[in-house]
């Protein structure tokens, strides 16, 4: 990532984007303000997200499925809730088809990424981007948007892993191998099991694990969006 | 919505109400939901929240309250709140908390309301009260179209095919019998103003008139039997059957109410398919030693998973169980006076508890007592019955039928006395009531009359209801000990939850699901002085004399029925898997269904059981 995060924050590159991007749905998004960071979480919105990819590398892999969920005043709106597919530009390798079983006959049947890719872009608007390990989901995104429209995407964005990681310090607990999975963390809330690698149970599994982690948060007061975002 | 949501909706699909609805529909509702996650010890919603929506449990656990914070309902995985789920008549819930971190599933009033009005079933179980949704349960599961009609359920009603033959008492002999050729009958009621006075059998002009030579001009009354043994309409044909088998007849006149229903033939009774241990339990009457009464009463059990798997009514089974006992019973009061002679002085034997209210299962102990006429001197006939009773109570026992732990028996001393001694016992009861005394004696508020000297019984009962009628003192400790069992407030999981919070791992299906409704019936029997002892007959009854509302009676019918059957299905499956029945069940042997309903059946006693306590200010 550029230097840049340094030297300005979000809402000031998200006006640098805004003179630069021509027409087009990621100006669109570019268009709704960020929600600000001393903002009680409780009043912000989230989308709760997780791609399915041809592979962990997000320079040289694609986009397969996106799932997402709206999060609202503390409560996941199902009935706003979507999950499509996004045709690959090439055979889906045999190692990533065995985790999300999207095979080739259903994937190419799909529509391309540049098709699909406004409807996620409006559902983000406005939004705080959520999602467990969200690297992922924020490096991908950004990159089909660099590909697709010659700028990359930004905004804040909620990890419920780095919340888990800041859960275990605050603790003092040691993390072991395989703690801070989605679905070893949803255990320890008591949230019940989902089956893993659908996009859509995936972001919706996020989005309860993080309506958990924050119920769960000590302190006085109830935190502000600034300290539960990874990237503000 | 996508395939995407499928675990969502499978998870609906297997809790009710939402199995009622088609998959089309089932496939919408993950799309109507929002969830929401509740941290242990927090309050999920409140009162101006919890009917907006409908609230299902993903995961956790949450608790019910009321305004007083009174414990309404623990809830558990796939149970629902909120909206119209009431967990209590009336609204009184106010609000919830989570007791475990739960997961909850929030569906909009409005997006329920659309369900509602697309899918009846769905809507049925937002009704208005338990009552009826328990009325439904039970028409469910209940008696199924073709259950197997014979002797055990039929009431009389349905066999008695002809109108009545009947002639008036100065009928003539002659002209008896030619109508009796004409309608092709073996037999003829003769009636004064529409009522029974007497009977004429194909075997009575043969023995009596022919025979003797007898002037065929003469009335009917100088050949006919007067004042029959009859039945009512209502009876079960089984009842007919032991009845005839007992008094050795094969024509018994039916009643209907205070007039002539028709004439019940042994080969009325024929046609209709019995069973073989039909007979085998008629031939009680035949049978001499108590060793062969064991034999039948051994059949008991069997008797019962018969019934049970031809979907007999609880109600019917309980007559028909209670009138082996009655049968057994007389059989061995025979039997004692061929042994010991005949009685010195009128005596009247007379069942309790739940032999008098014809409510008896297979697991039953005895309750009895004997009432003597009241010229009985201990020294001259003490020992007579002192002999009788412990002959009749000691084959009751070798028959299965245990000796009472309270020692409600005949057999002591205590409760074998003359009419008068009664008499005493009931004003002392009744007038200086006491509770634990109340306890122990309520059985004999349960009174039937078995065997010998009726106007007895009739005396005693007579005497003990004017006394209670309307006796506010004494019904209030009634009411008191009525109100000392009460139901569950629900389950929770695997368990029974009970007031205060407490679990079990089992219900208790005599003691905290029949004996409360059981307790209702006798206070509101005894306060209107009626002369009902069975229980569905007490509750129809006391409706119509305005002792407890119509609607209320009708709930507590309802679920005493519910609760007997499942009792009766609970015991039929022990006995079937080689084991004796109890009154135990596990929690972990109800069906979703049954939970739901017995809260339902729960919810109308605890009211019931209110109000009571209000009338009687407990």
């Amino acid at each position: 990532m550029s230097i840049w995060k340094y030297l300005f924050n979000l809402s000031e590159r998200r006006n640098w984007y805004l003179m630069k991007i021509p027409e087009g749905p990621l100006r669109d998004y570019y268009e709704s303000t960020f929600p600000t960071p001393d903002t009680d979480w409780r009043q912000v919105d989230y989308l709760a997200l997780d791609f399915e990819t041809t592979g962990l590398d997000h320079a040289k892999e694609e986009i397969l499925s996106i799932g997402y969920a709206p999060v609202k005043g503390q409560s996941i709106r199902l009935s706003e809730a979507d999950y499509y597919l996004a045709r690959p530009s090439r055979d889906i390798p045999e190692a990533s088809a065995v985790v999300h079983g999207i095979l080739d006959d259903r994937a190419f049947s799909a529509r391309p990424l540049e098709e699909v890719l406004p409807r996620l872009l409006h559902a983000l608007s406005g939004k705080v981007m959520l999602a467990h390990h969200a690297a992922i989901e924020y490096n991908f995104l950004s990159n089909a948007c660099k590909r697709i429209y010659g700028y990359p995407f930004i905004g804040p964005v909620v990890d419920t892993l780095a919340l888990e990681v800041r859960a275990f310090r605050s603790q003092d607990k040691p993390i072991r191998s395989g703690d801070l999975r989605l679905a070893a963390a949803r255990i320890r809330y008591g949230l019940p099991r989902y089956p893993a690698h659908n996009a859509l149970i995936d972001a919706i599994a996020a989005g309860e694990l993080f309506l958990a982690q924050a119920a769960y948060r000590r302190g006085k007061r109830a935190p502000m969006l600034k300290d539960l975002t990874v990237i503000t | 919505m996508d395939i995407e949501l499928l675990e969502i909706q499978d998870f609906l699909s297997a809790h009710h109400p939402f199995d009622q609805l088609p998959d089309e529909t089932l496939a919408e509702l993950p799309a109507m939901l929002q969830v929401r996650y509740f941290r242990r010890n927090t309050e999920v919603s409140n009162t101006d929240n919890l009917a907006t929506f409908l609230c299902i449990i993903r995961s956790g656990a949450v608790e019910l309250y009321s305004t007083e914070n009174e414990l309404l309902a623990r809830l558990g995985e796939g149970d629902i709140f909120g909206y119209r789920a009431s967990h209590r008549p009336n609204h009184l819930e106010d609000h919830c908390v989570a007791i475990e971190d739960s997961l909850i599933y929030q569906m909009p009033a409005k997006a329920v309301d659309r369900l509602c009005e697309a899918h009846a079933q769905f809507a049925y179980f937002f009704g208005t009260t338990g009552g009826d949704r328990l009325r439904d349960a039970i028409s469910n599961v209940g008696q199924s179209a073709d259950s197997h009609v014979n002797l055990m359920t039929t009431p009389i009603s349905e066999i008695i095919s002809r109108e009545p033959v009947t002639v008036t008492p100065n009928t003539s002999i002659l002209e008896t019998a030619q109508m009796m050729s004409r309608e092709r009958v073996s037999s003829i009621l003769v009636c004064a103003e529409g009522q029974l006075a007497g009977i004429v059998t194909d075997r009575d002009l043969r023995n009596r008139v022919v025979a003797q030579g007898l002037d065929v001009n003469q009335p009917v009354t100088e050949i006919m039997t007067f004042n029959p043994f009859a039945l009512d309409e209502s009876a079960y044909a089984f009842e007919a059957q032991l009845q005839m088998a007992r008094h050795n007849i094969h024509h018994l006149p039916i009643t209907r109410g205070d007039g002539i229903a028709g004439m019940l033939t042994a080969t009325d009774l024929s046609k209709i398919h019995t069973t073989s241990l039909v007979y085998l339990v008629s031939d009680i009457y035949k049978q001499n030693d108590i060793e062969k009464m064991k034999e039948v009463s051994a059949k008991i059990p069997e008797l019962l998973v018969n019934l049970a798997t031809a979907d007999a009514s609880s109600d019917s089974i309980g007559h028909v169980i209670t009138s082996i006992t009655d049968a057994i019973t007389i059989r061995l009061l025979q039997l004692a006076q061929e042994r010991f002679g005949r009685p010195p002085i009128p005596f009247a034997w007379i069942a309790a508890g739940s032999q008098a209210r014809n409510e008896q299962t297979a697991k039953s102990d005895q309750d009895n007592c004997l009432v003597l006429d009241d010229s009985y001197r201990g020294d001259e006939h003490g020992e007579y019955f002192k002999a009788l009773a412990q002959f009749v109570c000691d084959g009751l026992n070798a028959c299965g039928y245990i000796y009472c732990p309270g020692e409600m028996m005949a057999v002591t001393d205590k409760w074998r006395q003359p009419l008068a001694t009664w008499k005493q016992y009931f004003n002392q009861w009744i007038d200086q009531p006491e509770p634990m005394a109340l306890m122990l004696t309520s059985v004999f508020f349960d009174m039937r009359w078995v065997y010998g000297n009726r106007t007895l019984f009739l005396e005693l009962r007579q005497h003990m209801l004017e006394k209670t009628r309307g006796n506010r003192i004494f019904l209030a400790h009634m009411a008191g000990n009525a109100l000392s069992h009460s139901p569950p407030i629900g389950f929770f999981r695997n368990f029974v939850l009970i007031r205060g919070g407490e679990h079990n791992q089992t219900f208790d299906l005599k003691h905290n699901g029949i004996v409360p409704i059981v307790d209702l019936a006798r206070v509101y029997s005894l306060a209107s002085g009626s002369e009902a002892v069975n229980t569905l007959d007490r509750l129809a009854v006391v409706a119509e004399g305005g002792e407890v509302t119509q609607e209320g009676a009708r709930d507590l019918k309802d679920a005493l029925e519910f609760i007997c059957d499942l009792r009766v299905q609970h015991q039929a499956r022990l006995i079937r898997a080689g084991r004796a029945a109890d009154n135990f069940m596990s929690s972990d042997n109800l069906s979703h269904f049954e939970r739901n309903h017995l809260k339902d059946a729960f919810t109308v006693v605890r009211t019931m059981q209110n109000v009571l306590g209000q009338r009687y200010k407990m």
